[in-house]
C-alpha cells in the first residue's frame, strides 16, 4: 500500500523522451504547467491531453504505472472537485439538503479536477523519464546563472538529489518498521483518531531514528570521499544540446502557439472580422 | 499446532520494471513442536516466506493453514493469529522505540491485554532467557545499548508474547560467540518448557545441523531440498551448488574420508564426530595390531 506512492520514481528506458537534455525537459515541463493555467476551455485541454498522450506513447512508460501516482493524491483531487462543485454560485441543477450543485459549479469542478490531473501526470512524466542524477544536473545548470546573486546552485541541486533518492528508502523503512510492530501485536487499523495517532508512536520513533542514522552515514560517506560542495567541481557527464533537443524545442514552441491560439481564438476571429 | 503451506507464489513490485519473483510455488508442512531450520543463499526468499506465515505479506496465489485455519483468505481477524506467531525480523534492533528496555519488551505482552503482574513476570522471564541482566538493563534506554544488546532486547520483546510458533530470522547474525550460545540456549529452554514450533533462519550450518529436526533448503524462490539434517547435509555437492556449505565438522570428516580414513557415518555435531573418530581409531588400531 505504501509502495503505491510513485512520485519522484524513475521508469528506466532508452527512448527519445528519456534521452532528451534534462534542462530542456525541465523547461518543457514548466511550459506545460503554465499552459495548463492559460487554457480556458475543454478544447484547450484536448490539445494538452494530445501532447501528453504523444509524450507518454513515445516514452513507453505504461499507463497503469503513471496512474498509480494519481492514486496517492486521489483525496486531494476529490476534495478540489467537491469544493468547486458546491461552492460556486449560479443556476441550480440539483439540491441535496443544504447543498446545491450549480451548472457553473459542475463545470468548474470538472475543469479544476482535470487541471490537477494533468498537472500531476505532466510533472511525473519528468521524473519518470529522467534519472534523479540527470534531473539535478539539469536544475543545477539552470540555476547556475543565479550564482552571481548568491544562489547556491550546486548545494540546492545536491539537496534535491538526496531528498529524491531517499523517498523510496524511507518508505521501505516505514514498511519494515510497521511490519515489525504489527508482528508484536500492534494495531493500526482500529480505534478513534486519537487512539490511532497514539498508535503511530511505535512507527514514528524508529523511523526518525533511522532517518537520522541514514543522514549521518551519508554525510560521513560523502566526507570520506572528499565531497566539499560545488567549488571547483567538474562533471563526469557534460550536458550537451543535440538534434533531438532542437526538435523537441520546436515541438514545444508549436504546442505553446497552439494553446495560445486556441485561448484567443474568439478574440482573433473578432479582430479579423473588424479589420475586414 | 501445525503449519501447512501450499503452492505459495509472491512477486515484489508486480507490474513495475523492478518485478522480482521472490517465491515461486513453495509447499511444505511443519508438524507439532517441530524445529525447522530454513537455509538458503542470500536473496533466496527466506525472509519473504516467513512474513507470509503471520499474514504480513499476502501471496499472489497459494494457501497457508496455521493450526487448521486458512490465513490467506481472510482480511480481518489476523491479529489473533499474529499473537500466536512470534516473528523476529532480520535486524530487529530497528523496531525498538520505548523509553526503557522494560517498556519495549512489555510492548508485545501489553498488546495482548494482559494484567500488569502478568506482563511484569513475562518481561523478567524474557530478559532472563535472552541473557539480559534485569537490574542493569531494565531501566536503560534501548538506544544506548550496544548492537548485540539491542538485538537481545528485540528478541526478548518477541518471546515475551509467548507465541506458539516462534520464527527467528537470523537472530544470531553479528553476535559474539557467547551471545550466540545464549540465544541458542534460550531456544532450547523455550522448547523444553512448552511445546512450540520453531523456525530458525540461519546461515550457520552447524547451528541448523545441531538444533533442527527438519531442514528446508531454499534456492531462487523454490524449495530445493527438505529432510532431516542428516539427509540434507549428505548432499554436499547439491548444497554447494545452491551457494551453501556443510557444517564444519561434517566437512572435516568428509575430508578425512577423502584422505583414506574409513569412517562410515556422517556426523553433524561435535559429539557424533567424536564417536565416529573414536570408532575409526579403534578399528584401525585393531587392524594394525
Ligand atoms: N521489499 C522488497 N522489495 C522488492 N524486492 C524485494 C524486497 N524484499 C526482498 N526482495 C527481493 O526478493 C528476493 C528474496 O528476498 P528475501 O529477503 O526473501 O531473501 P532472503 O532469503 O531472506 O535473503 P538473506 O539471506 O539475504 O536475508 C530477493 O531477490 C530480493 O531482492
Ligand atoms: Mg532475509
Amino acid at each position: 500500500m505504501i509502495r503505491d506512492i510513485t512520485i519522484g520514481q524513475y521508469y528506466p528506458g532508452e527512448t527519445w523522451v528519456h534521452k532528451l537534455d534534462p534542462r530542456l525537459k525541465i523547461i518543457i515541463t514548466l511550459v506545460f504547467i503554465i499552459s495548463l493555467f492559460l487554457v480556458r476551455d475543454f478544447i484547450g485541454y484536448a490539445v494538452a491531453a494530445a501532447a501528453l498522450a504523444i509524450t507518454i506513447a513515445i516514452s513507453r512508460v505504461p499507463l497503469p504505472f503513471i496512474l498509480r501516482g494519481l492514486k496517492a493524491i486521489f483525496i486531494i483531487i476529490i476534495f478540489t472537485f467537491a469544493l468547486n462543485m458546491f461552492m460556486t454560485g449560479g443556476t441550480a441543477l440539483v439540491r441535496v439538503g443544504f447543498l446545491t450543485i450549480t451548472r457553473e459549479g459542475l463545470y468548474n469542478a470538472v475543469f479544476m479536477g482535470l487541471r490537477l490531473v494533468f498537472l500531476i501526470i505532466g510533472s511525473s512524466m519528468l521524473t519518470l523519464t529522467t534519472k534523479p542524477i540527470k534531473l539535478t544536473d539539469g536544475i543545477e545548470s539552470l540555476l547556475n546563472p543565479l550564482r552571481a546573486v548568491g544562489v547556491p546552485a550546486h548545494e540546492l541541486a545536491m539537496m534535491m538529489t538526496i531528498a529524491l533518492r531517499f523517498i523510496p528508502t524511507l518508505l521501505e523503512e516505514t514498511d519494515k518498521i510497521m511490519k515489525a510492530q504489527v508482528a508484536r501485536g500492534a494495531d493500526f487499523e482500529s480505534g478513534n483518531i486519537i487512539r490511532r495517532a497514539k498508535n503511530m508512536i511505535p512507527i514514528l520513533i524508529p523511523l526518525f531514528i533511522s532517518a537520522f542514522r541514514i543522514a549521518q552515514d551519508l554525510a560521513m560517506a560523502m566526507e570520506a570521499r572528499c565531497y566539499r560542495g560545488g567549488e571547483g567541481r567538474t562533471k563526469l557527464h557534460e550536458l550537451k544540446f543535440k538534434e533531438r533537443d532542437v526538435a523537441a524545442s520546436l515541438l514545444t514552441v508549436l504546442f505553446l502557439a497552439l494553446i495560445l491560439l486556441e485561448r484567443e481564438f474568439w478574440a482573433i476571429l473578432e479582430m479579423l472580422a473588424i479589420s475586414r | 499446532m501445525s503449519i501447512v503451506v501450499k503452492d505459495l507464489v509472491y512477486i515484489y513490485g508486480e507490474g513495475t520494471p523492478y518485478e522480482t519473483v521472490a517465491l515461486d510455488g513453495v509447499s511444505f508442512e511443519i508438524g507439532d513442536e517441530e524445529f525447522v531450520g530454513l537455509i538458503g543463499h542470500t536473496g533466496s526468499g527466506k525472509s519473504t516466506l516467513v512474513q507470509h506465515l503471520n499474514g504480513l505479506l499476502k501471496p499472489k496465489s497459494g494457501q497457508i493453514f496455521v493450526g487448521g485455519t486458512e490465513i490467506t483468505a481472510r482480511k480481518k481477524g489476523l491479529t489473533n493469529i499474529r499473537r500466536k506467531i512470534g516473528l523476529l525480523f532480520q535486524y530487529p534492533e530497528y523496531q525498538l522505540f520505548e523509553e526503557t528496555v522494560y517498556k519495549d519488551v512489555a510492548f508485545g505482552p501489553s498488546n495482548l491485554g494482559l494484567s500488569e503482574t502478568e506482563i511484569d513476570q513475562r518481561v523478567r522471564e524474557a530478559m532472563f532467557l535472552v541473557g539480559l541482566d534485569f537490574t542493569a538493563m531494565a531501566e536503560r534506554s534501548p538506544f544506548e545499548l550496544s548492537g548485540g544488546q539491542k538485538r537481545k532486547a528485540a528478541i526478548a520483546g518477541v518471546i515475551a508474547m509467548r507465541p506458539d510458533v516462534l520464527i527467528l530470522d537470523e537472530p544470531t547474525a553479528g553476535l559474539d560467540p557467547r551471545s550466540h550460545a545464549d540465544i541458542l540456549d534460550m531456544l532450547d529452554k523455550i522448547r523444553k518448557s512448552r511445546g512450540v514450533i520453531v523456525i530458525l533462519i540461519s546461515h550457520n550450518m552447524a547451528d541448523v545441523a545441531r538444533m533442527a529436526d527438519k531442514v528446508i533448503v531454499m534456492d531462487g524462490g523454490k524449495i530445493a531440498l527438505a529432510g532431516t539434517p542428516a539427509e540434507v547435509f549428505a548432499q554436499d555437492e547439491f548444497l554447494s551448488a545452491a551457494g551453501l556449505g556443510l557444517p564444519p565438522i561434517t566437512k572435516f570428516i568428509r575430508e578425512m574420508r577423502q584422505k583414506g580414513a574409513k569412517i562410515g557415518s556422517n556426523p553433524l555435531t561435535l559429539d557424533e564426530a567424536e564417536e565416529a573418530i573414536d570408532a575409526y581409531l579403534t578399528t584401525k588400531r585393531g587392524a594394525g595390531a
